[in-house]
């Protein structure tokens, strides 16, 4: 232990790849994943745990990676929304947000669709009381909140083996 | 938030975190840490040493006995209380609050020990806890003790925890036969900061033969109103006696003032959640 703070080797598993880093004991999980992985999909909203911007799947449980020290990840397997796409493939959760204006500013968006996505894992086709209370830790500003439980709503009735990509709408590259 | 410099360590077992904690000045177990890390990000205490006891399995089990009461880990999660089934079977009402602290992001790492230990008159468990007469399970480097959840809560942010103490473990009794618990708050809004709760366990045999009636948010800790539980013994079940015993409820509770809410005002709803509180226990104790 010394006065600037132990620091610890930490190993992991995001989105399938394995991460080894040597962290302080002070940084954030969330600050690990932005600066030192730079994976900036995970948002900074409040910094206190109460927008959920930061949300991200740890060990199959969803957390608020603002709430957790780097160090208390050590082994851990995470799942940020930079693993939700794939090959450039938007899943079908991005989609339907997409398709059903889930999202304006989009700050929010990555704690949200972390918060469906593990809502979905546990519950694939949940009531839309369960919708709202599965987002009731994320914070969105722009929709009121409808347009996101409708997109949570209409993921969840694909079919489970569903192979088909709905028609985008518009033209151009969706930033999610 | 860069937090200020702090030292962490993940000990392997309880012994290893309590020899930590006990031969470091400034050592704080962190659980769940989702009161402790704002507290370090808002740097409103200092930690040397974070004594990371989060993952102990040993802390973590829940654990239905013969006789029906039920010890809950420490570190168990809310999310965990909420989902099980030996929770479920006897201490329903430990589930039920269990599932709505906050959200479900919060519900996956926060604990019942953290809950307990941070002793914010606002937190959802201990009034419930000292109404279903739990006791803390403490350990030290050499020794352990038990401690009534009504003796634990010393004030605010304080319990009865000494330096180098760790609460392993909360023990809550098997309801008793003809018995019910009610627990009601009053918020700004669901879930928000609660401006005054009571939770209750009654028991009725033709009349209400025992209660307990536990205030929050009238006083930096949560109390039992021994006046308003007197005046329940040998009273029928029925709403009128609870209401005129919910009347016990005076001027020797004086709650804090606030933006939601003046003394008077929460002293008034005392009695109104104290009241419902106490009969929703009556209802549950009659559906068993």
């Amino acid at each position: 232990m010394t006065e600037q703070g132990t620091t610890h080797v930490i190993e992991v598993t995001i989105n399938g790849r394995l991460y080894s880093r040597t962290v302080e004991a002070r940084q954030l999980l969330v600050h690990f994943l932005r600066d030192t992985l730079d994976l900036t999909g995970t948002h900074i909203g409040c910094d206190t745990g109460s927008c959920g911007a930061c949300s991200i799947i740890l060990n199959g449980k969803l957390v608020k990676s603002c709430m957790m020290l780097a160090p208390q990840a050590d082994g851990a397997v995470i799942e940020t929304v930079e693993g939700l796409a794939q090959d450039g493939e938007l899943n079908p959760l991005q989609e339907s947000f997409s398709r059903n204006h889930g999202l304006q500013c989009g700050y929010c968006t990555p704690g949200m669709l972390m918060s469906a996505k593990a809502l979905l894992m546990a519950d694939p086709h949940p009531t839309d009381e369960a919708i709202r209370l599965a987002l009731a830790g994320n914070l969105c500003r722009c929709t009121g909140y409808t347009t996101i439980v409708a997109a949570v709503r209409a993921a969840s009735e694909q079919p489970a083996e569903s192979s088909s990509t709905p028609p985008a709408l518009g033209s151009g590259e969706r930033a999610v | 938030m860069l937090l200020k410099s702090v030292n962490y360590v993940r000990p392997e077992s309880v012994s290893e975190a309590l020899d930590i904690l006990s031969s470091n000045e400034g050592a704080a177990p962190l659980a769940g840490g989702q009161s402790l890390t704002n507290v370090l990000k808002h740097r409103v205490a200092s930690v040397d040493l974070l004594v990371d006891i989060s993952a102990l399995g040993e802390l973590r089990t829940i654990t239905r006995k013969g006789d029906g009461s039920i010890e809950v880990g420490a570190c168990a999660t809310y999310d965990e209380i909420d989902h099980s089934p030996d929770v479920r079977a006897g201490h329903d009402i430990l589930a039920r609050e269990a599932s709505h602290i906050e959200d479900q992001q919060i519900r996956n790492r926060g604990t019942i020990g953290g809950n307990c230990c941070l002793s914010d008159p606002t937190n959802n468990l201990p009034p419930l806890l000292v109404a279903l007469n739990a006791t803390m399970n403490i350990r030290a480097v050499a020794s352990t003790r038990q401690v009534a959840a009504e003796d634990f809560f010393k004030g605010y942010f304080l319990t009865a925890l000494e330096p180098g103490e760790l609460l392993v473990s909360i023990t809550i009794p098997p309801i008793p036969v003809g018995a019910g618990a009610g627990y009601v708050s009053l918020s700004v809004a669901a879930d928000s900061k609660t401006i005054v709760r009571a939770a209750a366990l009654v028991r009725v045999n033709g009349v209400i033969e025992e209660a307990r009636v536990v205030l929050a948010r009238v006083a930096s800790v949560p109390i039992r109103h021994y006046a308003m539980e007197e005046a329940l013994r040998g009273v029928a079940p029925t709403a009128e006696s609870v209401r005129a015993a919910a009347e016990k409820i005076g001027s020797d509770v004086e709650p804090i003032a606030d933006g939601h809410g003046s003394s008077e005002y929460r002293r008034e709803m005392a009695k109104v959640v104290a009241r419902r509180a106490v009969l929703a226990a009556i209802e549950e104790g009659g559906r068993k």
